[in-house]
This record gives C-alpha cells, structure tokens and sequence, in this order.
C-alpha cells in the first residue's frame, strides 16, 4: 500500500479539520465536541518527522481563528502549547496503548482549552459556559475514532 | 535553536492576539484568508442546501397555491398597517418641521439574507449568512428577524458574513423599556442559553414582569425601536447598586431561516 506524503495528508486532515470545526451543531454539542483540529495534529505529529511543526501549528491555529471568527492568534497559541506538550512525550506517546495515549491527548486538549479560556477571560471577561470544561474528555474520548479512521485515511 | 523554534510561533501569535484585540493592523490579512477559507461554508452547507433545494423541488402546486393565498393576505394586512405607520411618519414630519427640531427617522434599505449555519465557536454565538461583500453587506450592519434584533455583522467576505448575535455575552445593546423609557444595557447570559441580561438600572426603577425592552441607538451601534426581549426575571439583590433584570430574547434564532440586514442608523 501506498502512503501518502506527510506535507500532503498535512493538507487533506487540515481541509477535513476545518470542515469538522466548522460544522453546525446545536450549542451544548458543539461545547462538548472534541478539538479536532488538535486530534488530527496530534496524529499528524507522530506520522512526519518534519520540521518547522509549530509553525505548521500557528499557521493551522490562525485557520481555525478564522473560520470561527474568534481572536486572531488565540487558537493558534494553544496549538502551539499543545504541541509543544505531545513533541515533548513524542517518544513514549506513539509507543503507548490506546489508554495511555487517551490520558497523554487529555492533557494535551486542557492544556488547549486553558490557553484558550485565559485569553478568552483576559479580553472579554469571564463569559463562558461550563460545558466547555468537558471537552478534553470528549476529545480523549474521540481518540481512537480519529487514529483507526486517519490510519485508513493514509493510506 | 530548540527553545527559538518554540518561542518565534509563540510571539507571533501573542503579537497577532494583541493586534487583533486592540488594533486593526491585521484586518486585511484575516480579510484574505477569510476569502481564501469561505468555500468552507460551502461545503459544509452542501448537505442544507440539498435538502431546501429537494424540498422545493417536491412541493406540490396544491401547496404553492395555498401558501400563496396565505402571503397575499398577510400582504395585504401589512399594508394596511403601513398606512397607519406612513400617516404617523407624515405626522412626526411635521412636527419636527414645526418644533425646529433636527431630529427626523430615517427611512432605511434592507437586504435578505438566508442563513447558512448557526454557532460554529464554542465562545461565541453568531450565525452564518449566505451574503457578503459581493452584495454590498459591511461590518458594522445589523441583522434584524421578523420580531427583533438579531446582531450585528463581524465578518465579511465575499460570499459570506459573520453576524455576532445579541446573545452573546460580548455583544453590548443599548436598550430602553417600552412602556416607560428606562434605559440600560443588554448582554447575553453565557451561563443560561439564549437569554439576556440588561445591567445599569437602579433599584428604584418601574420594571415589571412582560415589559419589552427595545434597542435605543445611543452610541449609533444600533437603530432604536427594534425589539430585543421580554422581561422575564426581575430582582433586587442586597449591597448591588443594580437589579438582576433578564430578558428571554422576542427573536427565537432557533426558527429562523432569514434575516434582514440594514445600517445600524
């Protein structure tokens, strides 16, 4: 089988990611869904051994703010935050068991969701829904899914 | 190097937070790629946009001729109201003329705009219109339904815009009480989903229960008069120089398929 050039399955999860963070949900689902963007970086982490990765991950982020019309830089700085925690355990993570990984990209997704509520709280005061607080387990809870579902992506 | 590699992304992206926040130097950039993403939309509306067009496509003439008996008379209803509304305009007009006053209501243009999709942040609540730039739509514009005040436009492209709803904790109205002209400020609760609060009305202040608070245009950010929302909460707490007033919003964005967007004054 053929697998797929890492800067390109860098452009189709970016594309597939977007589409996901972008889709209509009603409010309490959409505050409990996963970061997809972070899942899919996550995956795409372990897969290329490029450099230049938080880059990748601000220009990713910046998207992101885009599309959701939030505030320039804000999901781009916990992007890089986040993956700055998964190149961190890079070597122990790929090795891991699915349970253990679940527990690493958990961490990872609250070290996403704090970046992303300081800078929420600092500007706009603090105006957010508690529900949002379960997204990181939604997001390890997605773990799986997204690794068996990217894994037949690649190839 | 390691420690650059991190900390270059890192400061571009506090320098693009702070830019974003506090400046407008980074407008043009989020402007492009703005217009570079929008056939996002596109996509992820595909599957609404099918099943509207399915829709149209199977109803019967049996039900076009009903629903068209049906707007023919609601037409003709409204216009009877409009007289009513043109004679009173007639009416201010010239008592403004005759008071020497500078004050006039102006008469404003509006657009359709069918919306594409609702809340796609998890921090903010807006919606997604199926016009933009290309139809002549700014930042700035308001989104009005047919019983109130929807929000305001955030983001334009092309195709697309962005209308930051009056829900949302950050979406500051100026309003005033129908019934006796108290004035305050709204905003969107983010704890209860879809209510509002109004702040800065004193204790002492003729609130009651069904009062409809409307958008008053101080700060010009608004066109006064719209209807925001309907007192449902009124209370005095002990040591607060202000009372805990919420409104449940007179336009339900749940039901709502269009919008009409015109210039906020």
């Amino acid at each position: 089988m053929k697998i797929q050039r890492p800067y390109v399955f860098l452009i189709k999860i970016t594309i597939f990611s977007m589409i996901m963070s972008a889709l209509p949900l009603p409010q309490l689902l959409l505050e409990l869904s996963p970061f997809w963007v972070l899942l899919f970086y996550i995956y795409w982490l372990g897969y290329s051994a490029a450099n230049g990765r938080f880059f990748i991950a601000l220009v990713l982020g910046v998207l992101i703010d885009i599309l959701q019309g939030s505030i320039l830089g804000q999901n781009a700085l916990a992007l890089i935050f986040s993956s700055a925690f998964i190149s961190n355990v890079q070597q122990s993570f790929f090795v891991s068991n699915l349970s253990t990984q679940q527990v690493y990209v958990f961490v990872a997704s609250s070290i996403y969701l704090a970046v992303i509520l300081l800078i929420h709280v600092l500007i706009q005061g603090f105006s957010f829904s508690y529900y949002l607080l379960l997204a990181p387990l939604s997001s390890a809870l997605f773990w799986p899914i997204v690794r068996l579902l990217l894994l037949k992506f690649r190839h | 190097m390691k420690f650059f590699k991190l900390f270059i992304p890192i400061f571009i992206s506090v320098f693009l937070i702070i830019s974003d926040h506090k400046f407008s130097y980074v407008d043009n950039l989020r402007l492009s790629i703005a217009t570079l993403i929008s056939p996002i939309y596109l996509v992820v509306n595909l599957p609404a946009a099918l099943h509207t067009w399915i829709n149209e496509q199977g109803t019967s003439k049996e039900i076009l001729l009903n629903q068209n008996k049906q707007l023919t008379n609601e037409l003709i209803e409204l216009k009877t109201k409009l007289q009513i509304h043109n004679a009173l305009l007639l009416e201010n007009k010239k008592l403004t003329k005759l008071l020497g006053a500078s004050y006039s209501i102006k008469s404003q243009k509006f657009k359709m705009a069918r919306i594409s999709s609702i809340s796609q942040s998890r921090l903010k609540k807006q919606i997604i219109i199926n016009k933009g730039s290309d139809n002549g739509l700014k930042v700035g514009q308001v989104a009005l339904g047919t019983k109130g005040i929807v929000g305001q436009i955030t983001q334009v492209t092309p195709l697309y815009s962005t209308v930051l709803m009056v829900t949302d904790p950050t979406q500051h109205v100026p309003v005033k009480n129908e019934r006796n002209g108290v004035r305050g400020i709204s905003k969107g609760l983010a704890s209860k989903k879809g209510k509002l609060i109004v702040n800065f009305i004193e204790p002492g202040a003729d609130i009651e229960l069904g009062d409809i608070f409307l958008s008053s245009n101080i700060g010009s950010k608004f066109p006064q008069g719209y209807p925001l929302g309907k007192v449902i909460h009124v209370e005095t707490h002990k040591n607060e120089p202000f009372l805990h007033i919420q409104l449940m919003p007179t336009q339900d964005s749940k039901q709502m398929e269009f919008v009409l967007i015109g210039d906020s004054n």
